[in-house]
């Protein structure tokens, strides 16, 4: 590890400028809507994962439940744009206020909790929201959910015909779930955390808070996948309960993270990547229904990744293992 | 930044996956959005026996003549029972770049959330989703062939009426149970309406997840709450759930259902001879006055029951209109241009052929997109087949009564 | 063209500001006295339903015990069940309470089978790796499932699935009585085995006292990969006796798990009793809380006794469950 190979050397100097280039520059070459979609999708499902990763990642506690805060963020920023004309770059914050506050009460009330009676619990507290938006028709139009009409190109809407605009916003949002990751990776919290998540008794043996930085960590990791919420609604113009408060978006958004790379700041957006390429080749190739199918492939890679190397796939890299802090 | 390699090998797998066959550049391609997944399934068919036969009349006939015998070439795409997927398949296929029309999804639920999508693609979609938020909303490129839910639930009410006349039934109370998607919703607001406005009182108003696997709780509700008629809307799976389930727990009263589930031939196949005397409503049967007497379009019916083997049901019936409709509109906008045909879609109007399958048998959309002749058929089930009882200006058959 | 009242009058509809609300002061839902009939009805569905539960909750709880291992696939064992009843029943025309005989068996040998390659090699570790391991095994198996089968749902109709056998005023379904019947005795025979036979007790031995249980002469991995596969050859059992009356579709398992656990909470992490009591809670108040409160509404009483149990008393109503 010590050796440092010059080639490597300029290459890792010149490749982060030369790959924000190409990201930033992408449509304005490439004008397919499908593939700018697609990207959107990678950097929406990277930035959640980046998000789960601060409490499910460092922290070490598995929440099964996170499409909650999800759906924190989504309903108010639809709910406000549709019923009071409120654009989505104020709706969010409500959102990500409720966000913080559920997440402060739910950390108290569940981290004396272990393992999977914590998992859970967040499991079951989704639901609870998820069945809550259900049955609340009046208020969130139910199983309906809220459509979001789209009324042509208005900046202050935030609403756009065309996907470029949709593709800097998300990738603005990306860098800064990124850069609050790397900012708790190199902090004081960030240790802490690491602490916990290796040892929880020991931790607290070495006075460290441990509900203190736990409940902070969930509040972190529940305002910015409530952010994401909150560009879900304003992008795809449709809510609805199952969507974006069911177990099938909590476990993708795990799923991304732990194949990423837990714990890392850019395990997450590997991570996406692979999950909605994979999606996206399994939809041409099955179709309809059985597209659902491709999670067969990230099932396996997951239980390849429990087994044999439970920091990611990041892990498996050349020089990945450099991603983390050193012990 | 491993991350990089990744995205980099995710672009490669994205332009390998855009590959797609080239077609005939003389069709016109239209896109048939149904689910053909998932607890919809039976729903997409439907659809899709009937869009296919249409498309294959019209080619069949000289194709379109405006455009030298072009041929419809129908693009049939999943959308999956799941209506956060539809706009994704959506976006998927329009993104093409030949598309000159739409026609889908079978269920308001899948219209309504790819809705934002269409319109943003600006091509036309022609769909027989009932929702009355489809026509609500300002779009320009949505057109509403048939009735609206608010409709649906005004004539079940209106036939109750009618039969109380005509039967003289003591009714005290009604019920109304509704599955809680858009198309439940839609109907029942109308029932509730139309309901209060003729003087009923309503006895249980709920609405019940289609999903669901157990109707006891429900029946049970239906059974403690008292009404004399109930009018579930529902789709297959629950409807038959329902019906089975009251008369397991044998509660009886008089049923008159909400279209969708209680329609469509599969409830026959489930049911078997118990689904007789049930009535329903409808956006479209088979036996209406405008297709009976009419041969042309009479043998539409005749040739689907002798093709599939049963009698042509409300999706394929709709779904063969619709084909029609966006044939004439290209036809009378000369143009493969999705904009073209949207204005042609807007200021036809379609008195005769195939397309006119719709009753009454006219066809013309308002300013909001939607088909201002058209309006609900109220059908009994009698010997397995399903007969236009109701309005009179449709109907064909006469009530059979009383219903055991 | 507008439909018209009776009375003459066109019938109006809602503008788009009141369409999509729905005032619920006009409208009555029904006598809702607390009649009597209704609730003894209410229970006794809830109690026909708490008999399943029974049968999926004592496969897991037993897994815990003995493994300590939390099986977050247990519910996609109930849907193999079901799979496997629905294409006996297709194909060879067997009826679910014959097929359940021979699915046992042989989701017992893909127990034990899953437990030696996959199982095994996270007893031990931490929670988190065996939380990600089963929930990585639960997606693979509905995937699977949903490739092979499609996501149609799929109904097995027996001849007595409209049957009813009424008990007073009180209608009991019979499809569902027979779960009941069988859910309830077959988590009876699990405790009986646990209690009364030789190699039930070496698997109590395992769960209570590992290290003594190794030196007294049993094999404990022997003991997981037995328990595992008893553990979901009941869940799949109960998969079986479901099919008349429940729909069969890949992602169905989802239903069943967070249920499982519910009741395994409740009744205490390893305690069979325990299990079969909490589930016929849980099915009451699933059962009570559809009728009384709303139809969509029910998950929620269960989910509530979840959180409250899970803050209040976490070892479990009847004790004796593990805490860590």
């Amino acid at each position: 590890m010590g050796m440092k190979d010059p080639c490597r050397a300029s290459w890792k100097k010149y490749a982060p400028p030369i790959l924000a280039a190409i990201v930033i520059l992408v449509p304005l070459a490439v004008p397919s809507r499908y593939i700018l979609r697609t990207l959107v999708n990678i950097f929406f499902f990277a930035a959640l994962g980046c998000a789960w990763n601060v409490i499910g990642g460092y922290a070490g506690q598995l929440s099964l439940g996170h499409s909650a805060f999800v759906a924190m963020g989504a309903y108010p920023t639809a709910l406000f744009l549709l019923n009071w004309n409120i654009p989505p770059w104020i709706g969010f914050i409500p959102g990500v206020v409720l966000a913080l506050i559920v997440a402060y009460l739910l950390g108290h009330l569940v981290f004396g909790l272990r393992g999977p009676y914590l998992a859970l619990s967040t499991l079951a507290f989704a639901e609870i929201l998820r069945i809550l938006l259900l049955h609340f028709r009046e208020q969130t139009g139910g199983s309906l959910g809220v459509t979001i009409p789209f009324k042509g190109t208005s900046v202050w809407k935030l609403q756009f015909a065309s996907e470029q605009p949709y593709y800097y916003i998300c990738l603005g949002l990306l860098g800064f779930c990124l850069y609050v990751t790397n900012r708790i990776h190199h902090s004081r919290m960030g240790y802490y955390l690491q602490a916990i998540k290796e040892n929880q008794d020991a931790a607290e043996n070495l006075g460290i808070n441990l509900s203190g930085n736990k409940v902070k960590a969930l509040m972190i990791s529940a305002a910015l996948t409530a952010l994401m919420g909150g560009f879900y609604a304003a992008y795809f113009y449709y809510i609805d309960p199952d969507s974006v408060a069911g177990m099938d978006l909590s476990i993708k958004i795990l799923l991304v993270a732990i194949i990423g790379g837990v714990g890392t700041v850019w395990g997450p957006v590997g991570g996406a990547c692979i999950l909605v390429v994979l999606t996206e080749a399994s939809n041409y190739l099955f179709g309809g229904g059985r597209a659902g199918a491709s999670l067969i492939i990230y099932a396996i890679i997951l239980i390849i990744v429990v087994l044999f190397s439970p920091r990611g796939l990041i892990a498996f890299l050349p020089g990945g293992a450099r991603s983390y802090r050193r012990e | 930044m491993r991350a990089c390699l990744w995205m980099v090998i995710g672009m490669i797998g994205l332009a390998v996956a855009l590959v797609s066959p080239a077609l005939a550049a003389e069709d016109v391609q239209v896109a048939l959005f149904v689910m053909l997944s998932g607890p919809g399934v039976d729903l997409g068919k439907m659809s899709r026996d009937g869009a296919e036969m249409a498309a294959e009349d019209i080619n069949g006939s000289g194709g379109i003549k405006a455009l030298g015998g072009a041929k419809i070439k129908l693009i049939v795409a999943d959308v999956t029972s799941n209506a956060a997927q539809a706009p994704s398949v959506t976006e998927r296929t329009l993104s093409t770049g030949k598309i000159s029309g739409a026609i889908g999804y079978g269920a308001s639920q899948m219209t309504l959330t790819s809705l934002p999508v269409i319109e943003k693609s600006q091509i036309p979609l022609v769909t027989s989703s009932i929702s009355d938020k489809i026509t609500q909303q300002g779009y320009k490129y949505v057109f509403e062939i048939c009735p609206k839910g608010s409709h649906f639930g005004a004539t079940q009410v209106l036939f109750l009426s009618y039969l109380r006349k005509k039967y003289n039934l003591p009714i005290k109370q009604i019920g109304f149970v509704y599955e809680n998607t858009a198309y439940g919703t839609s109907t029942a607001e109308g029932l509730k309406q139309t309901a209060l406005k003729e003087g009923y009182k309503i006895g249980l108003f709920e609405a019940y997840d289609a999903k669901f696997t157990d109707a006891s709780p429900l029946v049970t509700k239906i059974k403690a709450s008292g009404v004399d008629v109930i009018f579930p809307v529902s789709y297959t799976t629950d409807a038959e759930l329902i019906i089975s389930t009251m008369q397991a727990m044998r509660v009886n009263p008089l049923v008159i259902g909400g279209g969708a589930g209680f329609i469509w031939p599969d409830i026959y196949k489930s049911l078997g001879e118990k689904i007789n005397g049930v009535f329903s409503v409808g956006s479209w049967s088979w036996d209406s006055k405008n297709i009976m007497s009419d041969p042309q379009r009479r043998s539409v019916v005749e040739r689907y029951k002798k093709r599939f083997g049963t009698f042509m049901p409300e999706q394929a019936g709709e779904h063969y209109a619709m084909v029609w409709t966006l044939k004439e509109a290209i036809e009378k906008a000369r143009s493969t241009d999705p904009k073209k045909i949207r204005d042609a879609l807007s200021s036809i109007e379609i008195t005769r052929g195939p397309a006119a399958l719709m009753q009454p048998g006219r066809i013309k959309f308002n300013e909001t997109g939607w088909n201002l002749y058209v309006h609900p058929t109220m059908i009994q089930w009698q010997k397995g087949e399903h007969r236009t009882v109701y309005p009179e200006e449709d109907a064909t058959h006469e009530v059979i009564w009383p219903v055991k | 063209m507008l439909p018209v009242c009776s009375s003459g009058a066109q019938v109006e509809f809602p503008t788009p500001a009141q369409a999509g609300a729905f005032p619920r002061e006009e409208i009555g839902t029904g006598p809702r006295e607390m009649n009597t009939i209704t609730l003894l009805q209410s229970i006794v569905n809830g109690l026909m339903m708490g008999g399943v539960y029974a049968l999926i909750a004592v496969g897991l709880t037993l897994i815990f015990g003995v493994m300590n291992v939390v099986n977050f696939a247990h519910g996609e064992f109930v849907m193999l069940g079901m799979v496997l009843t629905y294409l006996l029943h297709n194909y060879l025309g067997w009826d679910p309470g014959v097929s359940i005989l021979l699915v046992i068996p042989v989701m017992l040998g893909v127990g034990a089978l899953i437990q030696k390659a996959l199982i095994s090699r996270v007893i031990g570790q931490s929670d988190e790796t065996q939380i990600l391991l089963t929930l990585g095994l639960s997606v693979l198996l509905t995937n699977v499932i949903l490739l092979i089968m499609g996501p149609d749902y799929l109904s097995v109709k027996t001849p007595y699935k409209l049957s009813v056998v009424a008990l007073g005023p009180i209608l009991l379904s019979v499809p569902r009585l027979i779960a009941f019947m069988v859910g309830l005795s077959f988590s009876g025979i699990l405790w009986l085995f646990l209690n009364r036979t030789t190699l039930g007790k070496a698997l109590r031995a395992v769960a209570e006292k590992p290290e003594v249980a190794t030196l007294m002469g049993i094999n404990p991995k022997k003991m997981h990969w037995l328990a595992f596969g008893i553990g979901i050859s009941l869940a799949a059992g109960a998969g079986s006796v479901l099919t008349p009356f429940f729909y069969t579709f890949p992602s169905v398992g989802g239903l069943f798990v967070l249920i499982a656990f519910v009741v395994v909470v409740l009744g205490g992490m390893g305690n069979i009793p325990g299990a079969i009591l909490g589930a016929l809670v849980i099915g009451i108040t699933e059962s009570l809380t559809a009728q009384y409160l709303a139809l969509d509404l029910a998950m929620l009483g269960v989910f509530i006794i979840f959180v409250l149990v899970l803050v209040f008393k976490p070892a479990g109503i009847l004790g004796k469950g593990k805490l860590y």
